[in-house]
């Protein structure tokens, strides 16, 4: 913008009025331009990834954008950028740019109907670009479902970590009583097991059956979660921290105890029912009802008794509800995702419940931020990229990590994108011109 | 009876791990309102270094260059690698809680939690996944006591265990520094009012605390000579709750609720079998934390977690 | 019929007797006072009456209705809101969530509501930010609906604190020292306020303050409180030149 001051104006030199430009074209670009350019995007990678790769002197496709060639080989790093370039963002920025004007026409059309179509219709899309990305490797399909279900973790620790602002450590507890409702459910029904028996049902009903086991989970776990919410009622912060602290170790010490589930050696054979849609679409559920449920006044009423519990009170709220639901939600949705974790990868034991997957999951809170759904997203997704990122420094991984959350907590306490809400409706909403400078 | 005496013994013997490492916790959750939850991992290390010292001790006096007998290389081992875990302790408040002082108390859990498992990662990187062997140090004998078999290195160790906090409890007393924790943890804020640094008692706080479980590291390698680097992770969340079980504020109710639970381990043992061994003792913790939240010694107060 | 009847309220704090027999009529439309010497109990008897503390003695009773031992949200809902002495807000939450959230007993989309976005919590929810909006406006603070509370200057925080109590649709309304830290110019509005909250939404207010002149200028009648006990009854002219009253102020600071 030209500043005039007493004769003198700035005129913007070419490379950045290029840039404001683009920028400008860009910001025109509605959420389904964007889906649409990472569509193109992929399909690209699909027909020329591999040629591509090869010409740039990797022996394969990146799996994960090249991220693993900064640490791992170093060398290939130039070639790794331009593949990016070509394949990813070249795609992408041109498809979303040519798409904007009919992808805004469509958003605006689609504000006729009820929320829910446009919902229904962009969270398609997303799913056609994530399998298709998944497509191209089992390694990806893995990564994604791992990413998926850190998502859910994290939601869900978020409504009583942030959202709540109590201390709880009794998410680990939550998942392994998910993950293990849900494993004896479908290996009950399908699986020829030692102890349990053989398989009540035919195969055919799995695809029934298999969210019934996910709820009956975390069902499972809202009902441990009682244990934590009615101590919540008469203490809180650090005494509510040990008491779910305790918890965590009780289900973990239970579970090593129960013979019929194997014990200590874990419980095995689960079907393979947590297919990439199956976990997409229990994610996507699980993101939208939190945000829903966060949005509500009934869900702000959770910050209202984190921020002054006297005052909560003396304004109607229902305090004692307010922390039974937001405990036994979280753990509901903790609930679910043990199970989906027990089922991708057909082994639970109750090893992997402890203070190490504590650290994990409050990680994925604190860093992404605490009180914001876009920043468990952020959270989850950002901590398994990083972690499948420095997987060439194998064991320095668990130094660069702590260290990188170490630095976000003295310099962002509450995490990276905290407090921030998440409409729905403005990411829906097609993209105005910006107004003429 | 001569079993349930010969319980009584391991009980104290477990006990003396459990308080000598709940002290650390109780003292600094009671001047700094903090969990530090690397604590456990500082024990982890404390153990390591005096491994490696006592090793490195040894292997001089085998070579004929330092002929050290072994009680004096056991008394050195423990002051040394008391100092050295100290000064680790000091690092760690230094870098990882000292930024913090300021933020959410949440940040400073989860950097805690970070910094622990740096500590064990560093130990696994540096040392590799074998197991170390703690050097036998002390010749073990067995005593008879009517019926009761006592070793001689329980003896040591509970009483080692007790003169340490003896000495604790004098230092706390009857010492500047002392008062200067105790005055701290009724009121952080004003003590620096009065000309006192509040960082100066933090460092003290810290590197007391990590002397202990450096200790009862030594102590614990002595007991059982096999170490690992997630042994952290098994004693010390069970010292911290028995710091809890203790109370806020109360170092002699940390002791004795480290002891407490040793004999609930040991003692449940005798009843159920082994593997319930956990699942019972914190179910009962579990139990006396609900109808009694501030611990046994510690004030009705609670502390709130603000964002 | 009273609004409000508290007969006989007593209560021991372990041996501290912080109030003692206190009695109080309030119909509805009211607006009464309560006035004494630091540390008299008036907060105390606040805290009773919407349940923060149980009375040891005494029957505390809304419509006829008792509300002993309610819990304090209970008590909100059926009618009693109330403003606090040190300000009370939610640190990291709007104004206007502030209001809304006074209406919580209101709604009725329940969990499923909350969850799915059904129809009747998109419109309870519409209705809400409309009630919400209306009451700031009524404040005067309206265009501040979207600032996160902390940001606000005193005064407006003062507001944002009476339209969240107002929000909980009471039919009597404490407020405890509600122009405490205010210069004259906002106190001068505060009492406008006031007045026009009475007039306009027809609730009875039980006011507490230690600005006589805001004492004398609202309250039909006023009670003095002395450790705990009430000493003195009255319309304002019999209150400012009763000698026990003055002997209680005496010695002690008094802002007029």
């Amino acid at each position: 913008m030209p500043i005039e001051r007493a004769g003198l104006t700035t005129r913007r030199v070419g490379p950045v009025r290029l840039l404001a430009k683009m920028r400008d074209a860009f910001a025109q670009v509605p959420l389904l331009g964007w889906l649409l350019g990472a569509l193109a995007a992929v399909i690209v990678e699909r027909f020329a990834g591999y040629p591509l790769a090869l010409d740039v002197g990797m022996s394969e496709m990146p799996a994960l954008f090249g991220l693993e060639n900064v640490f791992g080989q170093p060398a290939l790093i130039p070639g790794t950028i331009l593949y990016v370039l070509l394949i990813y963002l070249l795609p992408l920025g041109i498809v979303a740019w040519l798409s904007s004007w009919p992808a805004n026409w469509l958003a605006k059309k689609l504000l006729r109907f009820p929320q829910r179509i446009s919902l229904l219709i962009h969270l398609a899309l997303l799913y056609a670009v994530l399998s298709q990305w998944a497509s191209l490797g089992d390694y990806r399909v893995l990564l994604l479902k791992f990413t998926l279900i850190a998502i859910i973790v994290t939601l869900s620790l978020n409504v009583v970590n942030g959202f709540m602002g109590e201390f709880s450590c009794s998410h680990p507890g939550f998942m392994a009583l998910g993950a293990y409702a849900a494993s004896v459910v479908t290996v009950l029904c399908f699986v020829h097991n030692k102890i349990l028996g053989a398989p009540l049902l035919p195969h055919a009903p799995g695809l029934l059956i298999f969210p019934l086991s996910l709820m009956v989970g975390g069902l499972v776990a809202a009902f441990g979660a009682l244990f934590v919410a009615i101590p919540s009622f008469r203490t809180r912060g650090d005494y509510l921290a040990i008491i779910s602290l305790a918890f965590t170790f009780i289900v973990k010490s239970l579970i090593e105890n129960l013979e019929i589930v194997g014990g200590a050696r874990g419980f095995m054979g689960q079907p393979d029912f947590a297919s990439l849609p199956a976990v997409f679409v229990v994610a996507a559920l699980s993101v939208l009802t939190i945000n829903n449920f966060v949005r509500s006044t009934l869900g702000k009423a959770l910050n209202a008794v984190r921020d002054d519990e006297t005052a909560a009170n003396a304004m109607t709220v229902n305090t004692r509800r307010t922390k039974m639901t937001a405990f036994l939600f979280s753990a509901f949705w903790a609930g679910v995702a043990g199970g989906l974790f027990a089922h991708v990868i057909r082994y639970v034991n109750p090893g992997s419940f402890g203070i190490l997957k504590l650290s994990e999951v409050l990680a994925m809170v604190y860093l992404g931020g605490l009180n914001s759904v876009v920043g468990s997203i952020v959270g989850a997704v950002g901590l398994n990229v990083l972690m499948e990122a420095l997987r060439p420094l194998e064991i320095l991984k668990w130094i660069v990590i702590p260290v990188l959350l170490i630095l976000v907590m003295i310099f962002r306490p509450t995490g990276l994108v905290a407090f921030r809400e998440f409409k729905v409706e403005e990411m829906l909403k097609p993209k105005m011109k910006p107004p003429e400078r | 009876m001569a079993s349930f005496l010969q319980n009584v013994i391991n009980a104290l013997q477990a006990g003396s791990f459990y308080a000598l490492i709940a002290l650390g916790y109780s003292m600094v959750y009671s001047v700094l309102m903090l969990f530090n939850f690397a604590h456990g991992d500082i024990f982890m290390s404390g153990a390591y270094i005096g491994f490696f010292i006592s090793s490195g001790l040894v292997s001089l006096a085998v070579a004929g260059l330092l002929p050290l007998p072994h009680w004096l290389i056991l008394a050195l081992t423990i002051v040394l690698a008391m100092l050295a875990t100290s000064l680790l302790g000091i690092i760690i408040e230094r870098i990882g809680y000292r930024p913090l002082r300021n933020a959410p108390r949440a940040s400073a859990a989860i950097t805690g939690l970070m910094i622990g498992i740096i500590l064990e990662t560093g130990n696994l990187r540096l040392f590799g996944a074998a197991r170390r062997n703690f050097p036998a140090l002390i010749e073990t004998r067995s005593y008879q006591l009517g019926g009761v078999s006592i070793t001689n290195t329980r003896i040591i160790i509970v009483v080692v265990s007790v003169l340490l906090m003896l000495a604790l409890h004098q230092v706390v007393r009857h010492t500047k520094w002392g008062m200067g924790m105790r005055a701290m943890a009724y009121d952080y804020v004003a003590v620096p009012l009065m000309g006192v640094s509040g960082s100066s008692i933090a460092v003290m706080t810290f590197a007391i605390g990590s002397a202990l479980a450096a200790a009862a590291g030594i102590l614990y390698g002595i007991a059982y000579p096999v170490l690992d680097p997630y042994m952290g992770i098994i004693v010390g969340w069970k010292a911290f709750v028995a710091a809890i079980l203790g109370g806020r504020g109360s170092v002699i109710g940390a002791a004795l609720a480290g002891f407490l639970l040793g004999f609930i381990e040991i003692f449940v043992a005798t009843i159920f079998p082994s593997t319930v061994r956990d699942l019972i003792a914190y179910s009962i913790i579990l139990i006396i934390l609900t109808f009694r939240p501030h611990g046994f010694f510690g004030e009705p107060y609670s502390a709130q977690l603000r964002l | 019929m009273a609004l409000v009847q508290v007969h006989n309220l007593t209560v021991y704090f372990g041996g501290l007797r912080a109030v003692h027999d206190f009695n109080v009529v309030i119909e509805p439309g009211q607006i009464r006072g309560l006035i004494g010497p630091n540390g008299a109990g008036k907060t105390t008897v606040f805290n009773l009456i919407t349940g923060i503390h149980q009375p040891t003695e005494g029957t505390i009773t809304l419509d006829g209705k008792s509300v002993v031992g309610l819990q304090p949200y209970q008590i909100a809902a059926m009618g009693i809101a109330r403003t606090f002495q040190n300000l009370r807000l939610w640190r990291h939450m709007t104004a206007i969530e502030h209001v809304k959230m006074a209406r919580y007993s209101q709604l009725s989309y329940g969990l499923v509501g909350a969850f799915f976005g059904t129809s009747k919590r998109v419109r309870e929810e519409a209705e809400t930010e409309a009630i919400a909006m209306r009451l700031m406006d009524m404040m005067g603070i309206g265009r501040l609906a979207n600032e996160v509370v902390t940001n606000l200057p005193y005064g407006v925080q003062r507001k944002v604190e009476m339209a969240r109590a107002l929000a909980a649709s009471p039919k009597l309304l404490l407020l405890d020292e509600p122009t405490a830290g205010m210069n004259p110019e906002e106190l001068r509005e505060m009492v406008q306020v006031i007045r026009q909250i009475r007039d306009r939404l027809g609730l009875a207010i039980f006011l507490i303050e230690h600005r006589m002149k805001v004492v004398m200028d609202l309250c039909e009648i006023i009670q003095t409180l002395d450790f705990g006990e009430v000493i003195a009854e009255g319309m304002p002219e019999e209150i400012q030149n009763n000698p026990k009253v003055i002997d209680a102020y005496l010695g002690k600071e008094v802002v007029i």
